[in-house]
């Protein structure tokens, strides 16, 4: 049992080593950070939406027991909901039929129910009354993306359960029991894209099409990252394992361009996988969506398909992220003693590059709050996966941003291996380091 | 005879701990120099600071006249490191390995002029065709001591060059040190091995906890200790036997 321990002991002091520790310790703050981020978006996602009404008050119904009208049994059924008077008015909004565009973008609307003009007299003869929905679309995460459609459809189900017990209990009306029972038909959705009413598809559509376009940009990004970083670390920790990097440093060339060449090949051939990654995939989705009762609509109706110059960008973005990545990598490989030590400096990198693709699959850019939007914007690797859905939506200018920030940052990132390799640090590692040794002097 | 190298009252720290204090000698142009002293005396230390791939605390190193720190891209161009226990690029084959570092210094025909005379000096016959990974020790020094010297540089820096070798490629790869002097190249080398220093070093310095403790040539310094052989020198200085 003795020799059993001693081994045990022995192995465990090897693999806890301090950056481990620390890896382990990032990871469990990332992931406590993420729980209640991912929570906090379900939450967000279950809170009943804000709505709009609109000509309601002309179509407005007498009965028996009162008057009956859209806008006051939505009212009614958030206040069944539990929701107060002073959060009611903020929610159920009146809309000005001249404005509805409008309206909605002010208070913030998640979907406008406007009364057609026939509803009233409709209901009277027996027929069924029709309900708009309108919306304006606008980006949003996996989680948001489709509940306001989904909500629209169960309040506009209350709505009509409502009146349909209103006529049940109606003397004057000899409707059928089809009407009685349904009494208010879907007048179909409008959904206002970028200033134009669209009559044929509805937010959770687009935002459901656009997820199979822009998906697997995050997922590669990731991968790619991950690879090609646990590869440039490896290859920096067996150059320093072999000395054959100790060679290299005495030849007749600059660091920059030691450095530079290091990450340029890496970078290549990060971005060959990342390009035969998104073929792949595309194939396989196409696949899939291709089957019948799944296939999606097609952007390109809508003004929200990529074109050639948008491609242009997203590879650069690609490109530039794999590059910073790179850049990271060198830093970090640059502390690495061995190729075994090496292994575990790819966690904070890997763990740089799943934070942006759960806040993208989740919320995506437009649906995050602002600090979610400041550490999404610092992690480079963010850019690329922002991108895409950036220039579906015809956002250019943080697509461009995020370029102008990438380069700004694999810039510094080459300078501050350039400035490593010319240090003794890359040949005597951290442990030499008289911060390091005062740490741990301080610390026995 | 100019002095190739010339250390002046170097210093090195690594961190809060000296490893070498105060050191000061030159070895002139032809000449193969040898630095020996055990495990840990901050051989290799001296060795990567004439290099330029370890930064000098203080005191100067000048190769050639020029100042490792100040002008560290000109003493590359003149100089060839070999590391102790080095490897090379496992996935290259001893030609392509050689090709790769030629381009550093050439190309055209001129790499290929640079790149034969490597070959000719591995001398690995067929297998400079084989893959770096299948290479046995010695034919893997063979290859890198090669590559150090195909270049004819002014400075040849070789740190145990000959270590865990068996008896013949130690032999072969002396030879090839032998030969290299002869044809001007200077030559600083660290060693354990006395009985190698006191063949092929003109003049020696012994290095304890890092400081050079003796120099001279091995027939002056066996003369003065009266000792036989170098090794005997070495533990009287040190141990003061």
């Amino acid at each position: 049992m003795s020799h059993l321990l001693n081994i045990v002991k022995k192995e465990v002091r090897e693999l806890l080593t301090p950056g481990s520790v620390i890896s382990i310790m990032v990871v469990i703050f990332l992931f406590m950070g993420l729980g209640g981020f991912i929570g906090g978006e379900i939450e967000k996602s279950a809170v009943l939406p804000v709505v709009g009404v609109g000509n309601y008050e002309e179509q407005t119904l007498e009965f028996d027991d009162g008057e009956w009208n859209v806008y006051d049994t939505i009212r009614g059924f958030y206040t069944s909901q539990g929701m107060s008077k002073e959060a009611l008015d903020k929610s159920v909004i009146k809309i000005d039929m001249n404005n509805i565009e409008k309206d909605i973008k002010t208070y913030g609307i998640s979907v406008a129910f406007i009364v057609d003009d026939n509803f009233k007299s409709n209901i009277l003869n027996g027929i069924q009354g029709t309900v708009h929905q309108y919306y304006v679309y606008s980006p949003s995460g996996m989680i948001n993306g489709s509940v306001s459609t989904a909500v629209a459809d169960i309040l506009i189900q209350n709505v009509n359960d409502d009146l349909s017990s209103h006529l049940m209990g109606s003397d004057d009306t000899k409707a059928a029991i089809k009407f009685l029972v349904n009494p208010i038909t879907n007048g179909g959705t409008h959904t206002f894209i970028n200033g134009q009413e669209y009559s044929d598809v509805t937010p959770a559509q687009l935002d459901e099409a656009m997820s199979s376009q822009t998906i697997m940009i995050p997922m590669i990004i990731m991968i790619i990252i991950m690879m090609i970083g646990s590869m440039v670390i490896s290859s920096m920790g067996s150059e320093k394992e072999n000395k054959t990097l100790e060679t290299l440093l005495t030849m007749p060339i600059k660091r920059t361009t030691i450095v530079s060449g290091k990450i340029l090949a890496a970078a290549i051939v990060g971005l060959v996988y990342g390009i035969a990654y998104m073929v792949g995939l595309r194939f396989y989705l196409n696949s899939i969506l291709s089957i019948e009762g799944t296939s999606s609509i097609d952007l390109s109706k809508y003004g929200m398909a990529l074109d050639t110059f948008d491609f242009v960008l997203l590879t650069l973005s690609m490109f530039l992220a794999i590059v910073c990545a790179l850049g990271i990598c060198m830093i970090l490989g640059a502390f690495a003693k061995n190729f075994k030590s090496a292994q575990t400096m790819t966690l904070p990198l890997s763990l740089l590059a799943i934070i942006p693709m759960f806040i993208t699959m989740f919320s995506g850019w437009y649906g995050s709050s602002m600090l979610m939007k400041g550490i999404l914007f610092i992690i480079p690797f963010s850019h690329p996966m922002l991108a895409s859905e950036a220039l579906l939506n015809n956002d250019y200018t943080l697509v461009l941003a995020g370029i102008a920030y990438m380069m700004a940052f694999a810039l510094i990132s080459i300078l501050v291996t350039v400035k490593l390799y010319k240090s003794d640090i890359l040949i005597t590692g951290l442990s030499q380091n008289k911060y390091i040794q005062k740490f741990r002097g301080k610390k026995i | 005879m100019t002095d190739a190298l010339v250390l002046k009252d170097v210093r090195k720290s690594y961190g809060q701990r000296e490893a070498v204090h105060g050191v000061s000698f030159s070895v002139k142009e032809g000449e193969v120099f040898g630095l020996i002293g055990h495990n840990g005396a901050g051989k290799t230390t001296m060795l990567r600071m004439i290099s330029t791939i370890l930064k000098v605390t203080s005191g100067t190193i000048t190769v050639y006249g020029h100042d490792v720190m100040r002008e560290p891209d000109a003493v590359r161009e003149i100089i060839s490191y070999l590391p102790e226990d080095a490897g090379a690029y496992k996935d290259l084959t001893g030609r392509k390995y050689l090709e790769f570092i030629a381009d550093f210094f050439t190309s055209g025909d001129k790499k290929n002029e640079l790149v034969q005379k490597g070959i000719e000096l591995a001398d690995l016959g067929d297998r400079i065709d084989s893959k770096v990974d299948t290479y046995s020790k010695g034919m893997m020094r063979r290859l890198l001591i090669a590559r150090a010297i195909m270049s004819s540089p002014k400075l040849a820096i070789l740190d145990e060059v000959t270590s865990g070798l068996d008896v013949i490629n130690a032999f072969e790869i002396r030879e090839v040190i032998r030969g290299i002097a002869e044809q001007g190249m200077t030559v600083i080398m660290s060693s354990h091995n006395m009985f190698e220093v006191d063949m092929i070093c003109d003049r020696v310095a012994m290095v304890d906890q890092g400081n050079v403790v003796e120099i001279g040539t091995p027939a002056e310094l066996k003369e003065k200790y009266g000792k036989k052989t170098l090794e005997e020198v070495f533990v009287t200085v040190v141990k003061g036997a």
